[in-house]
């Protein structure tokens, strides 16, 4: 489309200027020879006009002079009289025959009419050879840009369809596919790369809910049918209220373990970052450290607090505070009497470290990778209260800042470090 | 009091219904979003208690459209377990307090009352005078028969609370939440051994204790008989 109007463009501005020069030329010749009548008389006319036709291609003019009547009285221009003025006129030529040509016709004074013309005709040609060229040209581009799309079609089709039959894999049930990555690094590169990180994060959220389901399934049996035990017990001794009270403690803590499964999901699921804010965790853990210190005293056992000033991270507080919470709660729910627990909040280069020391049984080092993970009670605390999701929650919450829950040796005891990035102050 | 119930499930209104009207509150009921909407604005209560997912029209929205019609009675509302998001949406659309789903009815019919009788922001007070004590929120002193106590920041607050709420029941999680600001419900039990505590530093001298430890329920604070 824009190569025609170019085309169209070149070619009337091209034939415009050509006319121009033409008519120029015409307007000329006619002046020179009009003045030539009037300063010098009608027979140098009459030389300059058989001189010029002597002239032969140097002069491509045509001349004829008619008398009042009509009548061609001189020059080789083989016409009729046209009207004063510019005009597209037919010659009779001796060789071709009717010739179209372009003429100015100029009253002499005494009634003599004096033409001059030029032969259309190479005007035309001109005109005929850049149509010529120009629709060559357009063939030439139209074939060029044909075939090029097509290719380029092709190329781009090729591409898209390794993606979508990727895609399609993976809708029928081949979760693993992963979209291929050229080594170009081109865009469909950096299209299918982002596609496949995408692919990891759901892939990484389906495995995360199978495993919250089939935990569920697992562990919530063992409760229910505690539940239901207690219930049965109940209306086989209605006047007995012992049971129903068990009952209810026992769905009160269903529903706790429930209530827990679903924050971890939600903290994990990483909706909640944006309502983090800069926090001073340094003050949040001295504020539950303090809050912590009569009921650590009256469980008989010692909470000395450790904590640096000012470590901003950014996060939630609550979230923040209930991982600190569940560390603490955990030193005293599988500590003995008399244990010192230590509650430490310290920078380490850009990061800051909140740490739970015991001085405990502690942990032995195989289960230490385990007690993260969601409902994994060690054998020695079956009997503690629990539900086996407060390090799995404290960890979920470390990760879901950035950071990361670790457990090392106290020396005695167990130690146990959450380590959050900092926020520069 | 008058209290507008709105929830779809008839297990939970019914139970909730029966436990007010023991109390000798005077209970309605509607079951779907436009009701509520339309009984809350046609008709006056004391508090209304509404549930976060309605059929008709939810009930976040309900209550954002009560508020823009300049509707001000205290809102209670019923979340769904563990919806952390879903909290903050309420209180963001103008629910006074919010209590996840189920609940103890105890926990309820407390937290009905705190909100019963809290006063308009203009009327805030500065001072609380319960029994012989009195609790000074600007300087946060405390006297309880012209002597003063002495009391720990956290101590102080709980006793604000129970004093704010004097002859109601203040249960451990309205005091995590009021006091240190935890929506969830710690292993150890950090309440009790703080108010213990203020407890015990409150009636050193005093052959009264004003405070009623209401077991598995929580804490009243009564005026000296």
């Amino acid at each position: 489309m824009a190569i025609l109007v170019l085309g169209a463009a070149v070619y009337f501005a091209a034939n415009a200027e050509f006319r121009r020069q033409r008519d120029a030329g015409i307007a000329g010749e006619s002046v020179e020879l009009a003045r030539t009548f009037t300063t010098e008389g009608r027979t140098e006319l009459l030389e300059a006009i058989a001189t010029r036709e002597a002239g032969g291609s140097a002069h491509p003019y045509g001349y004829a002079l008619f008398d009042a009547r009509g009548r061609r009285v001189a020059g080789g221009l083989d016409t009729t009289r046209p009207s004063a003025g510019w005009s597209d006129i037919v010659f009779h030529d001796p060789e071709e025959g009717p010739d179209p040509a372009r003429a100015t016709a100029t009253p002499l004074p005494g009634g003599e009419m004096l033409v001059v013309a030029v032969d259309s005709e190479p005007l035309e040609q001109i005109d005929r050879t850049i149509l010529t060229l120009f629709a060559a040209a357009f063939a030439v581009v139209l074939l060029l840009g044909s075939v090029g799309a097509l290719l380029l079609g092709g190329y781009l089709r090729r591409r898209l369809a390794r993606i979508g039959d990727t895609a399609q894999a993976i809708v029928g049930g081949d979760l693993a596919r992963r979209m291929p990555i050229g080594s170009r690094n081109d865009e469909f590169d950096a299209l299918a790369a982002s596609l496949n990180a995408m692919l990891d994060r759901i892939q990484q959220l389906l495995d995360n809910l199978r495993q919250v389901s089939s935990d569920v399934a697992h562990d919530l049996r063992t409760p229910l049918a505690r539940l239901r035990g207690s219930l049965e017990e109940a209306l086989a001794a209605p006047a007995d209220r012992l049971p129903l009270k068990q009952a209810l403690r026992q769905s009160d803590e269903l529903l706790s373990l429930f209530a827990a499964i679903l924050r971890i999901s939600e903290i994990e699921g990483g909706a909640l970052e944006r309502s983090f804010t800069a926090l001073d965790v340094a003050e949040l853990a001295r504020d539950i450290g303090e809050s912590y210190l009569p009921a650590i005293a009256d469980g008989g056992r010692t909470l000395a607090i450790d904590i640096a000033e000012g470590a901003m991270v950014r996060g939630d507080r609550e979230l923040i505070a209930q991982a600190i919470i569940n560390l603490l709660d955990n030193a005293q729910a599988h500590t003995p009497a008399g244990t010192a627990i230590t509650l430490a909040a310290t920078p380490d280069g850009t990061d800051v470290r909140l740490s739970v020391a015991d001085d405990g049984h502690g942990v032995p080092e195989p289960d230490r990778a385990r007690i993260a993970r969601r409902f994994v009670r060690l054998e020695s605390s079956r009997t503690t209260p629990g539900n086996g999701l407060g390090l799995n929650l404290a960890a979920a919450i470390a990760t879901a800042h950035g950071g990361t829950l670790d457990f090392a040796d106290n020396a005695p005891g167990l130690r146990v470090t959450i380590t959050l990035p900092g926020m520069p102050s | 009091m008058r209290i507008l119930i709105a929830e779809d499930d008839d297990g939970t209104a019914g139970f909730v219904e029966q436990g007010l009207g023991e109390l000798g509150h005077a209970a309605s009921r509607v079951a779907d979003g436009v009701d509520a909407l339309h009984a809350g604005t046609t008709e006056t209560f004391d508090v209304i208690i509404l549930d976060r997912m309605l059929p008709g029209m939810d009930g976040v929205e309900v209550l954002r459209r009560w508020r823009a019609a300049g509707i001000r009675t205290p809102v209670l509302l019923l979340t769904a377990l563990g919806g952390i998001a879903d909290r903050v949406a309420g209180l963001e659309a103008g629910a006074d307090d919010y209590l996840v789903k189920p609940f103890a009815f105890a926990e309820l019919a407390a937290r009905i009352g705190a909100l019963h009788r809290r006063p308009p922001i203009s009327e805030v007070p500065t001072s609380f005078e319960v029994g012989d004590v009195t609790l000074d929120l600007l300087t946060r002193h405390v006297h309880r028969g012209g002597r003063e106590i002495r009391l720990q920041p956290r101590e102080f607050s709980i006793l604000e609370q129970l004093m704010r709420n004097a002859g109601r029941v203040v249960t451990r999680t309205m005091f995590l939440e009021s006091v240190w600001g935890f929506h969830f419900d710690p292993q150890t039990n950090i309440v009790e051994s703080h108010l213990s505590r203020m407890r015990t530093k409150l009636n050193e001298g005093f052959d009264h204790d004003p405070i009623e430890t209401l077991r598995g329920i929580g804490y009243r604070m009564r005026a000296c008989a």
